[in-house]
């Protein structure tokens, strides 16, 4: 049975069967039916002159998620960022917000911040908000006092956009995208030139709208902070998708236990004959068995051990870091 | 509509450097009127039969309706001043990247040249405004002749607001493409000072070609013709002058609507 979801109009409910023919049934459209995408993005391509920035991108984001775009410097992250808010025209291929080709009008409900906090330096916090507010229309003079209050800008609202520091702007740049409470929030490096305070507070702040059914899309290459957020991933290289998905799916392609004993040597070689083992990798004192995803049996493993004399003092089921993935997916 | 003009307002109204530029505007107009003026009143008022000359030949380019044209022209040298304006309105957008933010935050391309354009007509209307009232004192105060035609030649309003507005569109353009104010400054001063009026007077001097009153900003500069004075030297030729300004009206309409054609057609295809 398969799903199509055509937000606009109907689900298509296609149900395959063994004769090899399919029945179609269409029920009317129903909000929470089934997890929608905010985003789509269609087979998108982008070349700055002989350069491809980005090559045949295509991938949902659905709604409610964190969704981490990751990648290298020059990987295409900001080009795809810009691209879907009309900064940059791409060369081929589209994007659908909430299943409708982008237009102004939906950008004015999406809180975005791209690249550097863009403002005028002459003007105030304060001033520059209601800026943001004229365009936009989020917020109200009160909501743009409470967004400087989030972010721990209040006191100096009235000081020039000038006289801040790099932290500073990009917690204006932060103020901004928070105006009127959007629900979908673009974040391109949020946490640029923030303290470890100021990243920690973003990454509280992110959870916690999250929580409230905020869809974020962040780009970032601050791996640890992605995966203390997000949800979902995208990791791109040089313009290409490499793999996207649940986090939890992209990282969990194998499993990795870690154990240790007193004979470091003779565990080794006990190990080399455990049926399910890949891989053994030896980490100063600490043996990493890699094993086939789902495969992993901590009490089999202890048990084998035992059998074979070896007393464990470690046995812990390691789950991998995004950035052991994403190195070994971008190959850096 | 309305909410583009306000946030064009929210822009400028607490930049300082619109303010000064503004201010040495509204001082110039007037300015270089009243050192016309008095220099004019100084060579008239000689017993000397050069003074009396001059007298005779000039008239009174400062008294209505003449005042309307004679202001008009000698003001129009210095739309340069408010050009700066206008650069430093566009190219800021693009130092601080600005007009990659009005478009992230939900204006279209569209809107956001809108509201330059607003902003170009805004302070051609000041400009006209500023004029208008220097023309009206200079005129009120020369004028010594019962019943003088005081609106006479006060269409010179309407030539002024299109010339203006047709050179501030310009400087606009130039500071559009090239994205950096300074650069933008100093091409349009060039331009506006050196290479278009010694171009044209070098075609007309050396070829005797007229083409040089097609040039960008010939085209709106022979909106309003010199002092009536001028046309006792060689009166066929000021007559000539004369009788192209109408025409001249439809090329400036046209250069206009390229101009901003252009201006839009650029903005919406290029990348921010």
């Amino acid at each position: 049975m398969k799903f199509i979801c055509r937000p606009d109009k109907y689900i298509v409910v296609r149900v395959y069967l063994l004769c090899n023919a399919d029945f179609m049934f269409i029920l009317p459209f129903q909000q929470n039916a089934i997890t929608l995408s905010v985003l789509t993005i269609q087979n998108i391509s982008k070349s700055y002159g002989k350069i491809q920035a980005l090559k045949n991108l295509s991938f949902d984001i659905p709604q409610g998620c964190v969704f981490g775009i990751l990648g290298p410097n020059g990987s295409g992250k900001t080009t795809l960022l810009s691209i879907i808010l009309d900064v940059l025209k791409a060369d081929a291929g589209n994007f659908l917000w909430f299943g409708h080709p982008g237009t102004p009008e939906q950008r004015k409900k999406i809180g975005s911040l791209l690249e550097t906090p863009n403002f005028y330096h002459y003007l105030s916090a304060i001033n520059n908000l209601k800026i943001t507010h004229s365009i936009s229309g989020r917020g109200n003079l009160a909501a743009i006092n409470s967004v400087l209050e989030k972010v721990k800008l209040y006191e100096r609202r009235n000081s020039r956009f000038s006289t801040y520091s790099l932290g500073m702007k990009q917690r204006l740049a932060i103020a901004a995208a928070l105006l009127g409470d959007p629900k979908v929030l673009v974040l391109d490096e949020p946490t640029n030139g923030l303290d470890p305070v100021g990243i920690a507070e973003i990454r509280e702040l992110m959870i916690g709208l999250n929580k409230m059914g905020h869809t974020i899309i962040m780009a970032s290459h601050l791996l640890d902070e992605v995966e203390k957020v997000c949800t979902h991933v995208a990791i791109l290289k040089k313009g290409e998708l490499i793999t996207t998905g649940n986090v939890d799916d992209v990282l969990a392609d194998e499993d990795v236990v870690e154990i240790s004993a007193e004979d470091m040597d003779a565990l080794a070689a006990a190990m080399t004959s455990y049926n399910n083992a890949s891989s053994l990798t030896r980490e100063g004192n600490r043996l990493q068995v890699t094993l086939p995803k789902g495969t992993s049996q901590l009490h089999d493993i202890n048990r084998f051990c035992f059998d074979k004399g070896i007393v464990l003092n470690h046995l812990v089921f390691k789950k991998k870091r995004l950035e052991a993935k994403f190195f070994e997916l971008t190959n850096n | 509509m309305l909410q583009i003009v306000h946030t064009e307002w929210l822009k400028i109204k607490k930049y300082p450097a619109f303010w000064w530029v503004m201010g040495i505007t509204t001082l110039t107009y007037p300015a270089i009127n009243s050192i016309l003026l008095y220099q004019y009143n100084d060579l008239v008022k000689k017993e000397s039969a050069a003074g009396q000359l001059v007298k005779t030949l000039l008239g009174n380019p400062f008294a209505f309706p003449e005042a309307w044209k004679t202001v008009a022209y000698f003001s129009s040298y210095f739309v340069f001043i408010p050009a700066i304006v206008i650069i430093m309105l566009v190219t800021n957008e693009f130092t601080y990247k600005t007009n990659r933010q009005n478009i992230i935050d939900g204006w279209s391309r569209k809107e956001f040249m809108t509201g330059k354009l607003i902003d170009v007509l805004i302070l051609s209307l000041i400009v006209t405004l500023l004029y208008a009232a220097v023309a009206t004192i200079i005129g009120l105060i020369n004028t010594t002749k019962p019943g003088a035609d005081k609106w006479g030649k006060a269409y010179y309003i309407g030539l002024f607001a299109l010339q203006t507005f047709s050179q501030l569109s310009i400087a606009f353009t130039i500071g559009l493409i090239v994205r950096k104010s300074f650069i933008a400054l100093a091409i349009f001063a060039f331009y506006f000072i050196m290479l278009e009026p010694i171009t044209a007077a070098f075609l007309r001097e050396k070829f005797h070609s007229e083409i040089g009153r097609f040039f960008p900003l010939q085209i709106s500069h022979k909106l309003i013709p010199r002092p009536a004075f001028v046309g006792r030297f060689d009166e066929k030729a000021y007559q000539a002058t004369l009788d192209a300004v109408k025409y001249h009206v439809g090329y400036t309409l046209i250069l206009i609507l390229l101009t901003w054609g252009f201006c839009f057609w650029l903005n919406n295809r290029r990348d921010l």
